[in-house]
């Protein structure tokens, strides 16, 4: 340890089709708030949108779309080693966390849709806080698996009720 | 449970709980009447329909049926406890029964209405709780009679009953050391602090809500009966203005230090015989006894607001594993009181071992520095400084009228104060035991945490915040608000902090 010590990103990177999925969600979005945008101007007629209105608004969903993932890919990362979880998540806004193995209550593995065609799993560790849940989000199926059964044998290990 | 013989007493004890119990047999007179309540409505209803129309044995049966529900309501509920677990039964048509681990309850508490103090009856809420964030998974006992609250609860909190010091309501002695046990009692005088706090305004808020409706029809009525809204209506708004705000505050003092005096009436806090557990005894007409278990308490919230603040008053309020935010009501310590109150009451609670030296409520804090004084001032400043130009703008655009323009021009040097008063509330320190951060302006708070109750750690960093070289350090556990903050603070002290709070834990993701 050094005079000012700094605290290293995680490890592990999250599997690298873990974007495609953030951008599905970002065009999703985008197509919602664009319909609602349509609806608003083009069906009641509440305000008139310009023709430069839709094309600047299709610039700035499709820049998002596209940087965001990039972006979040470099910042989402994790680590597990025998006492502790690590992970850092976000992308203009970032939140490391870190939880004692000996403080673990449950281990969730999940998947949604988009992610159960891409073989990709969510695994969200909780604690005794409820402000404590660490989540790892978009590992490959094995990964996560395998992730799951270390945490969950860790835990095991570990004696007392974890408050 | 450590002693082998304190474990044989208590299996002894507990063994003769170990049928079904019924809750005490002065409840009949007491359920009938909620169920009466609770239908009151359809009651009135009843009678004011049925007397427009001839029939009448479906009057009684209006009352009837609420009686006899509650009658069910006692017949159905039972409770037990057998060796390691409590068991509640109960339900009309449903049946359930909620089981709890004797070793997870972490408060007892004993309440009583008036209706149950002429009874001599106590209704026994016991507190067991997982981390989640809004579950109200309370075992609820309506009622027992008092002594058997108290022997129950003793029971549950494996410990000696307390000596059952009958408050005398005007006791006046702060941080009394005379009396065994008991380490404060309320003082009249600290009445004085009560419309410093919200709970005026709150309280006539909801009023106001829940009656604004009729207030209106009554103005109305009156201003139509009377000149009086003329009269009004010719003063002239120099004087009608600040009438009104004198009426406001003497109304919201009124109605805080009556709230005060019925939830803080008596207030004692005392400590068992034993040590193992805390307890509160408080209320005018209702009585409340909590009884905090010592090792689920993880630490103290000093609570600062910045009309207490100001006035040299704060209170305090325990940090208690599995009672979450919506209980906080049953974690008060020291009601509205002198500072100097509050921290002797919460280095008692907190008894950290350092002879002569100053106990985390006191103890010098560590500020944040020149990047966090600087994010303070620019967050105050940028909003309060753009709000004039916006009005300005309005006012010289769109035709608004100018005054507004003068009164938001004193915003900026509100936000000027707030900034320098929300830094200098900036701190932290690490104790022995426990982490000490504190924080806030308008809602100032001291927060002493336990440092083995701390259960992980989170930064968070926004993009203004990572050009500013700072993070938000949040300490979670599984206690009180379930984390806490540590606003602000330059990167690399909140990690040197986290590592030297929990020891081994941040250390290997160092470099």
């Amino acid at each position: 340890m050094t005079e000012s010590p700094t605290l290293r990103e995680p490890a592990g990177r999250v599997s690298s089709r873990a974007p495609v999925v953030w951008a599905a969600a970002a065009v999703a979005r985008g197509l919602f708030l664009g319909a609602g945008l349509f609806v608003a101007s083009v069906v009641a007629e509440w305000f008139t949108m310009p023709l430069w209105g839709w094309v600047a608004y299709a610039a700035a969903a499709v820049a998002y779309a596209v940087v965001m993932p990039i972006y979040r890919y470099r910042v989402h990362r994790w680590e597990s080693t025998e006492t502790a979880v690590y992970t850092q998540r976000g992308w203009l806004s970032r939140e490391r966390r870190i939880a004692p193995m000996s403080r673990v209550q449950t281990v969730d593995l999940e998947q949604g849709v988009v992610s159960r065609l891409l073989g990709l799993a969510h695994v969200t560790v909780t604690t005794a806080s409820a402000a404590g849940p660490v989540r790892i989000e978009g590992l490959d199926r094995s990964v996560a698996e395998r992730l799951v059964e270390d945490l969950t044998r860790r835990t095991d290990a570990e004696p007392g009720d974890a408050t | 449970m450590s002693e082998p013989g304190e474990q044989a007493i208590g299996q002894r004890e507990l063994a003769r709980d170990a049928d079904w119990r019924h809750l005490d047999a002065r409840m009949l007179l007491v359920h009938p009447v909620n169920e009466l309540v609770r239908f009151l409505p359809l009651i009135v209803g009843v009678f004011l329909l049925g007397s427009s129309s001839e029939g009448d044995p479906w009057h009684y049966l209006g009352v009837a049926i609420p009686i006899a529900l509650g009658l069910w309501r006692f017949a159905s509920t039972s409770f037990r406890i057998t060796g390691s677990q409590i068991e509640l039964r109960r339900g009309l048509l449903g049946r359930s029964v909620l089981t709890a681990p004797l070793d997870r309850v972490r408060t007892v508490e004993l309440t009583a209405s008036p209706i149950h103090r002429v009874l001599g009856l106590a209704k026994v809420e016991i507190g067991t709780g997982s981390g989640t964030r809004n579950g109200d998974n309370r075992l609820v006992l309506d009622s027992l009679g008092a002594a058997e609250g108290r022997r129950l609860r003793a029971d549950l909190l494996h410990s000696a009953p307390p000596s059952a010091a009958a408050a005398p309501a005007t006791a006046a002695v702060p941080v009394a050391p005379a009396e065994a046990g008991v380490i404060m009692r309320l003082d009249p005088a600290w009445l004085r602090y009560a419309p410093l706090t919200t709970s005026g305004l709150v309280i006539a808020l909801a009023a106001l809500g829940g009656s604004s409706q009729f207030l209106g029809d009554l103005i109305d009525r009156a201003a139509n009966a009377s000149s009086v809204d003329e009269q009004v209506g010719a003063l002239p708004l120099a004087v009608s203005v600040p009438a009104g705000v004198v009426v406001f505050l003497a109304v919201t003092s009124v109605l805080a230090i009556a709230g005060y005096v019925l939830t803080n009436w008596g207030f004692t806090l005392s400590r068992d015989a034993s040590g193992r557990s805390f307890h509160v005894r408080r209320g005018l007409l209702t009585t409340r006894e909590t009884s905090i278990d010592v090792d689920r308490l993880r630490g103290l919230e000093v609570h600062e607001p910045l009309g207490l603040r100001l006035a040299g008053g704060g209170r305090l309020t325990a940090v208690v594993t599995g009672l979450g935010r919506r209980s906080e009501g049953s974690t008060a310590l020291v009601p509205p009181a002198p500072r100097a109150v509050v921290i002797g009451v919460g280095e008692q609670v907190l008894g950290e071992p350092r002879p002569g030296a100053p106990g985390p409520l006191a103890v010098g804090l560590v500020s944040h520095g020149p990047a966090a004084r600087r994010r303070r001032y620019l967050r105050a400043l940028v909003p309060t400084s753009l709000l004039p130009v916006a009005l300005a703008a309005l006012w010289l655009a769109a035709g608004w009228p100018w005054w507004p323009v003068v009164v938001a021009l004193l915003a900026p040097p509100a936000g000027l104060w707030l900034a320098h008063d929300r830094y200098a509330g900036l701190g932290h320190a690490l104790t022995g035991r426990y982490l000490v951060v504190r924080s806030g302006s308008f809602r100032g708070r001291r927060d002493a945490l336990q440092r083995s109750g701390i259960i992980g750690w989170n930064i968070q960093q926004t993009w203004f915040q990572r050009r500013a070289g700072l993070v938000t350090l949040s300490a979670t556990t599984a206690a009180g608000k379930q984390v806490y903050h540590v606003f602000d603070v330059p990167e690399q002290t909140a990690i040197a902090l986290a590592d030297a709070a929990v020891p081994g834990l941040v250390g290997q993701f160092l470099e």
